[in-house]
């Protein structure tokens, strides 16, 4: 069982508002190393010079949108295995699809609860402590 | 405060900027940049209130957010046209937002009517094939969308309310989650530990200054194993090649334990002569990037390393959309830089003070700094306002206690060539300096007033049937946010002004054969260290034959005064003028431009007009970079020393006997040139003598207050002019009538500055008031 607490976390959305939303929810269920980025060129920089265990992304922001990050991700081999769980307004059902496409490990609906959110985290990493 | 409030806070700081962002885009369509960026952003700042509104259970604005997405959405995806009419359409509707998003934070009420009226327009925009809405009838209330906001959530901690809620994510396919061990995620991690891409970019420099790249190469290569790759796709013909440019760049693998300091070091020589890129891990982001948008271009195949880890996956049952289109939407967002965008994209451009006061419930007690960090390389620091205001009072200080160092000096007769006068004149640069920086700290673009300008040019088109179009420039000059919170009252005043008087109707226009929409100019910009506003249009101009039969009818002048054009336009910042025929709703109420006059004046500013007939007019409107400083003359009075604002001093005269005239039992009169002014001794005003002196003996400033009204006011003698900070008299002690505030001078005595307007007005009550109104009339 992974602890909260040792798993690294980017929370990327181009709106400071999610991004404190999401802190405020992540340290509620106990991460501790949590980052931020505003958007997914930022995103990917930041990762290529200090990898996270997960990403939490947004899907539409300026610049690079999620799927683009989630994309590039994907094709970088240091950093490919980063679990990344992507937010989107509504079960839009198309996004998700391409989502899976890139290689999602899992989407989250806005809003959501911090228990909806540990509940996905945990479909990724197993049951945290 | 609770968290949670606080990122409340954050969120209607940044729906002020999602609106501005979403009137920016919209007025950017209006222009004819209907493209997708534009678009999208549109569609993006709308979305973004929605989610962040539906985190804090806003419903009302959630509801209204929602329909107002899904028209944008159907705009985006070209379902819909985009015509004026629907353009035209959404800017109202982003007026009607704002509405909804400052009730959400309990500052004004939405007209529900209005509001479901406008949304029964939005959806009607959405789906035109569905039966018509009568638009503008509030009784279609209930056409409010059949959206149901999920319930809240994320609000009060750990309360799980709905979650069932989420459960809805039908998707129509299997959705399996992709686990992942965090063993395997350091494994592959491990990997770029000790990799380091370095990207080395020569300028001609390098090669002038005789280094070489083969020698940094080697150098590298001493730190571990180097895998280099020449780019020279850039190298010309041989034919075109200037043998002392550079055109080449190397691109090295390197492995090494020593870390990024060590590689930086090979390159210490050659600084500034080659750009540098150093990036643990295999390629650079650029690459990545470059690589991302290359593999977009045709039909093509995912990356092999995307399939080795994703060979499990189920494939949707649905045809999955062409790649292609995939592609596309996926190169689309990178390129996505047209300026709307980029606004969107910086998450708090303005530093400090962007956001507006926060509302009241912030709390006053303990107030750390609050530090958030967007990312590297923005990093912005949000402070609270007192702090900073509190650094400003120490410069102040500062600024005081280095005066009177120098003039203790001065008075001690110590050489200027000394090492101790030297000295000083350091301490009195790096003193102004930090005064600089430290009001830049404060200082705040005006955009944050003039985001507010586009809305009310609309609203006031729309009352008096006139067609405006508002165009804006210098947005981002700064000026002391003491000064901004003051600026939107003028602003708002000239603006209407200029519409409801200075442009045309457009039947007017086009009979003059002028564009029938009228364009008003809003703009800003730094001129000699202070700011200037200047509002102008291209209607009518003044008409000066009927203002100057105004004023004279209304016993503003005397009939016989001759008068320039640009003082018969000036005309209309007299207390009590109106031009308009009827008092109209936008301007008018006898609240006119001496109001702007007035409130321009108190903050240390000046206003003026002036006009073209048949081309229009211009308010240029200038203040003062900040209200910390003031520029005041000094002068003595009975002993005493006073501040007098130098923005209010018209000249300094030094009288003759007979320009002084008795006028009732005690007052005095000065024949300036061809006009009388009272002569007021300001010591009697004040309390510190009972007579005055003759007023040949002292020196006579002519003064202006901020109705026009003049007066010359008497002094014994003048120091100079100086700069002085602004000490509030009734924060320390208490109002005193005709004192505005209180300075402290290099000697370090207490001097106070003199409300001018007060001293006229105090003498104005006391001694019977002169019968003829071109006595205190501008000349």
């Amino acid at each position: 069982m992974p602890q909260a607490s040792s798993i690294s976390v980017l929370v990327v959305d181009d709106q400071l508002t999610m991004r404190a939303l999401i802190r405020n929810a992540l340290q509620q269920i106990g991460f501790k190393d949590i980052r931020e980025a505003p958007d997914g060129e930022e995103a990917l920089k930041q990762l290529l010079a200090k990898p996270a265990n997960l990403v939490i992304s947004d899907f539409n922001m300026p610049k690079m949108d999620g799927l683009a990050l989630l994309r590039a991700v994907r094709s970088h081999p240091p950093i490919r295995q980063t679990a990344f769980v992507m937010l989107t307004g509504r079960a839009d059902r198309e996004l998700v699809q391409r989502a899976v496409q890139f290689g999602v490990n899992n989407y989250c609906v806005k809003p959501f609860t911090v228990q909806g959110l540990r509940d996905k985290i945990e479909q990724v990493f197993g049951q945290l402590t | 405060m609770d968290e949670l409030e606080a990122i409340k806070v954050t969120f209607f700081q940044e729906c002020e900027e999602l609106l501005a962002d979403l009137e920016g885009g919209l007025l950017a369509m209006q222009d004819g940049n209907d493209d997708g960026d534009t678009v999208n952003a549109v569609f993006r700042a709308v979305h973004s209130i929605k989610g962040g509104a539906g985190a804090f259970g806003l419903e009302p604005l959630v509801r209204f957010a929602h329909v107002f997405e899904t028209l944008l959405d159907a705009r985006r995806s070209n379902e819909i046209p985009g015509t004026p009419d629907l353009t035209a359409l959404l800017l109202r509707a982003s007026d009607v937002l704002a509405d909804h998003v400052s009730a959400a934070r309990g500052l004004g009420v939405v007209d529900m009517d209005a509001s479901a009226a406008m949304a029964a327009e939005l959806k009607a925009a959405t789906d035109p094939n569905a039966a018509p809405v009568a638009a503008a009838a509030p009784a279609v209330v209930e056409a409010e969308p059949a959206f149901e906001p999920a319930p809240v959530v994320i609000g009060a901690a750990n309360e799980l309310l709905g979650d069932d809620a989420l459960d809805d994510d039908d998707l129509g396919f299997d959705f399996q989650p992709m686990t992942i061990t965090l063993d395997a995620q350091a494994a592959d991690a491990a990997v770029i530990e000790n990799v380091w891409t370095v990207s080395i970019r020569p300028k001609s420099d390098l090669y002038r200054k005789a280094n070489e790249t083969g020698l940094l190469l080697r150098e590298l290569a001493r730190l571990g194993p180097v895998q280099a790759t020449l780019d020279d796709s850039a190298l010309p013909a041989l034919d075109l090649l200037d043998p002392e440019a550079a055109y080449v760049t190397w691109s090295v693998r390197v492995e090494t334990d020593q870390g990024e300091d060590a590689i930086r070091e090979v390159f210490e020589f050659v600084d500034g002569d080659c750009e540098l890129e150093i990036v643990r891990g295999e390629a650079p982001v650029s690459d990545l990037l470059a690589t991302l948008k290359d593999a977009a271009a045709p039909a093509p195949a995912p990356a092999p390393v995307f399939e080795a880890i994703v060979p499990s996956l189920e494939v949707a049952p649905e045809p999955a959309p062409a790649p292609a289109a995939v592609e596309a939407s996926v190169i689309a967002a990178p390129a996505a830089a047209a300026p709307v965008v980029e606004a969107t994209a910086a998450p708090a451009p303005a530093p400090v003070a962007a956001a507006p006061a926060p509302p009241p419930a912030a709390p006053s007690g303990a107030k750390p700094a609050q530090i958030d960090v967007p990312g590297p390389g923005q990093s912005v620091i949000r402070v609270d306002p007192e702090r900073i205001d509190r650094l400003i009072d120490l410069v102040g200080e500062l600024v005081i206690n280095q005066a009177m160092l120098a003039q203790r000096v001065g008075e001690y007769g110590i050489a200027p060539s000394s090492n101790l006068a030297m000295g000083l004149d350091e301490l009195e640069q790096l003193t102004r300096e930090i005064q600089d920086s430290v009001m830049a700290i404060r200082a705040q673009p005006v955009k944050s007033v003039f985001q507010r300008m586009p809305r009310l040019v609309r609203e006031v088109a729309n009352m008096t049937g006139k067609q405006a179009r508002l165009v804006m420039d210098g947005e981002n000059t700064e000026v002391d946010k003491t000064v901004i919170e003051r600026l939107s009252d003028p602003i708002t005043h000239m603006l209407r002004n200029a519409i409801d008087h200075g442009l045309e109707s457009p039947e007017e226009r086009k009979a003059a054969g002028k564009n029938p929409e009228g364009v008003v100019r809003l703009a800003a910009l730094h001129r000699s260290g202070r700011i200037v506003i200047e509002v102008s249009d291209d209607g009518k101009g003044i008409n000066r034959e009927r203002v100057h039969s105004i004023a004279v009818k209304k016993g503003l002048i005397s009939p016989d005064l001759v008068l320039t054009d640009e003082e018969i336009d000036n005309l209309i910042f007299l207390p009590g003028f109106s031009t308009a025929d009827k008092i109209s709703d936008v301007s008018g109420r006898g609240v006119g431009m001496d109001v702007v006059k007035r409130s321009v004046q108190a903050l240390g500013g000046r206003i003026s007009i002036a006009s073209r007939p048949g081309q229009g007019s211009t308010f240029t409107l200038s203040l003062p970079l900040t209200l910390a400083v003031l520029d005041g003359m000094v002068v003595d009075v009975a002993g005493e020393t006073l501040v007098i604002p130098l923005a209010c001093i018209v000249e300094s005269l030094r009288p003759k006997s007979e320009e002084i005239r008795p006028l009732g039992p005690s007052g005095h009169v000065l024949a300036v040139r061809d006009s009388f002014v009272p002569l007021i001794d300001v010591g009697v005003t004040l309390n510190y003598r009972d007579r005055s002196p003759a007023a040949t003996e002292g020196v006579v400033l002519l003064v202006e207050g901020e109705d026009g009204s003049r007066a010359a006011l008497v002094a014994d003698a003048i120091h100079g002019q100086r700069q002085v900070v602004i000490k509030s008299l009734e924060q320390n002690y208490q109002q005193v009538e005709g004192v505005a505030a209180a300075t402290i001078l290099g000697d370090g005595r207490v001097a106070l500055i003199l409300d001018v307007d007060a001293v006229i007005n105090l003498r104005r009550r006391e001694p019977p008031r002169p019968a003829d109104p071109t006595l205190i009339a501008a000349e």
